[in-house]
């Protein structure tokens, strides 16, 4: 028998699949208005943060009353839990979507040294990384999410990449600084993506096997809680006693 | 592992009818052990064998129940209730007697009639209750002329009077309102460091509340047994997950 408690997590799916499909759509759409040069593209993504931020208030609200209500445990409680994480996650990617769009907006034009960087090899990958971690979730599949989490570090180095060669166009050219800086900041943010698409599969490790990976490497499971309450514990107080005899002397 | 209580192969009996089968259970020292499971899973019936009490019903055992090591079958009934105290669901203070006297009941029952002993013994386990505050200017009242969570801390100090080693609890505050259910509760965080202690509750938060190590039964056998942690976030079997997540039961 369905219960009251399992149709209102059936709904919080339901908005939270929605709100990854809006998401994905905004990242798809502010860089293909890079890749187009379509102003409208890029005005309708700024134009969409309401409906992403409306969907943010709502998944917040059901997990709230979810939580309040039916002190949910073992699988519901990773599942809410997580739900709450993806939800900013995604709320975060939304809102480095309008960011991108809206430095578009401002450039108006594709500059010819894009040519020279990374971005466009990082768009590929960012759209892959935020589908996967988006396919992940719905499919309950760690497989995926660990494909994710893998292809990360591919987005940092590019973003390195990124700086090193704007930093040299910049030095060339003058007039070519507003715009370099316009994509500095652009790669920036793409590497952004990368880190909450990987937020979101690490929650879907939570969800699936009850693993906390945190910080792409550190692995433990989420029954082992109290003892890492313990180790932290254990750090604050010596933090504490560490500063109070630095304070002494 | 300190262990206080070993139950090997435990199968209990009314008449014909197995109602526990193949239990074996270590119950640690100065812990906390929650029994949960649906109504007829037997967790009562497993609570009452502790202290032979299933015998006195007409219900009979097989398999070996250890209490530091030593055979409980063994052990005189009347020396084992005192060793192994009982809190039901229902207070039960004796109608006709005293807060006093309720408290010393059990004392007199052994033998001990002299007051001057008898005072220090009552005022300790009512302060271990949390009671004396209370009722101490009132020790001559009866027993039943206070509310229903104060009777249910002067059956617990009733039992702390005799000095037992373990403390088994029957559903404690199922009858009790919310304040005295969180009295008794913050109660059995303080016994736990002198007594070991059984709860069966059908109150699933209270269990992840108060108890170190959670038991799952379900239809006379034991279908998990591990840190109420592990239980309530991740457990290892289905029909645990199902159970505390209310989705059967």
């Amino acid at each position: 028998m369905e219960t009251h408690f399992d149709i209102q997590l059936a709904k919080l799916k339901t908005r939270l699949f929605k709100m990854c499909s809006l998401v994905d759509e905004q990242v798809q759409f502010a860089l293909r208005a890079i890749e187009e040069e379509d102003m409208s593209l890029a005005e309708m993504v700024v134009e969409r943060d309401k409906k992403v931020d409306k969907y943010d208030v709502k998944i917040e609200k059901i997990c709230q009353k979810l939580f309040a209500l039916n002190q949910p445990v073992a699988m519901d409680l990773r599942l809410i839990m997580s739900a709450m994480t993806i939800n900013t996650n995604l709320e975060r990617i939304g809102d480095i979507a309008v960011n991108i769009a809206e430095n578009f907006i401002r450039l108006r034009t594709k500059p010819a040294f894009l040519e020279k960087t990374k971005i466009n090899q990082m768009s590929m990958i960012v759209k892959e990384m935020l589908r996967n971690a988006i396919d992940s979730f719905i499919q309950n599949d760690p497989k995926l999410a660990e494909k994710v989490i893998r292809s990360d570090d591919e987005l940092d180095a590019l973003n390195a990449e990124n700086h090193k060669v704007l930093i040299e166009i910049m030095k060339e050219d003058k007039e070519s600084i507003e715009p370099a800086v316009t994509f500095l900041v652009t790669s920036r943010e793409l590497e952004r993506i990368g880190d909450h698409a990987t937020n979101i599969a690490e929650d879907v490790f939570f969800i699936v096997e009850a693993e906390l990976i945190k910080h792409k490497y550190e692995k433990f499971l989420f029954s082992e809680v109290e003892n890492v309450e313990k180790e932290i514990d254990e750090e604050i107080d010596e933090d504490e006693k560490r500063n109070g005899d630095v304070q002494k002397n | 592992m300190d262990i206080k209580i070993s139950v090997k192969n435990l199968e209990a009996f009314y008449g014909k009818n197995k109602v526990l089968k193949n239990i074996s259970i270590d119950i640690p020292r100065n812990k906390v052990v929650a029994i949960i499971g649906p109504s007829g899973c037997g967790k009562s019936t497993f609570l009452r064998c502790l202290n032979r009490m299933h015998e006195v019903i007409g219900g009979t055992i097989t398999g070996s129940i250890q209490v530091d090591g030593e055979d409980l079958t063994k052990t005189d009934p009347v020396l084992l209730r005192k060793r192994l105290g009982m809190v039901f669901q229902k207070p039960n203070p004796f109608p006709t007697m005293s807060i006093f006297n309720n408290v010393a009941a059990g004392l007199r029952f052994n033998g001990v009639r002299n007051k001057k002993i008898l005072t220090p013994i009552v005022e300790r386990s009512l302060k271990q209750a949390a009671l004396w505050d209370e009722v101490k200017d009132n020790l001559d009242d009866s027993g039943v002329n206070i509310s229903g969570g104060q009777q249910q801390r002067l059956c617990i100090a009733r039992t702390l009077a005799v000095d037992p080693e373990v403390i088994l609890m029957d559903e404690p505050a199922s009858a009790l309102d919310p304040i005295s259910t969180s009295k008794i509760e913050e109660l059995i965080f303080e016994l736990k460091k002198n007594y070991t202690i059984v709860i069966v509750t059908h109150n699933m938060q209270q269990a992840a509340r108060v108890s170190d190590s959670t038991a799952f039964f379900y239809m006379g056998e034991l279908i998990e047994y591990d840190k109420t942690t592990k239980i309530f976030t991740n457990p290892a079997n289905k029909q645990t997950e199902d159970y505390v997540t209310g989705r059967f039961g």
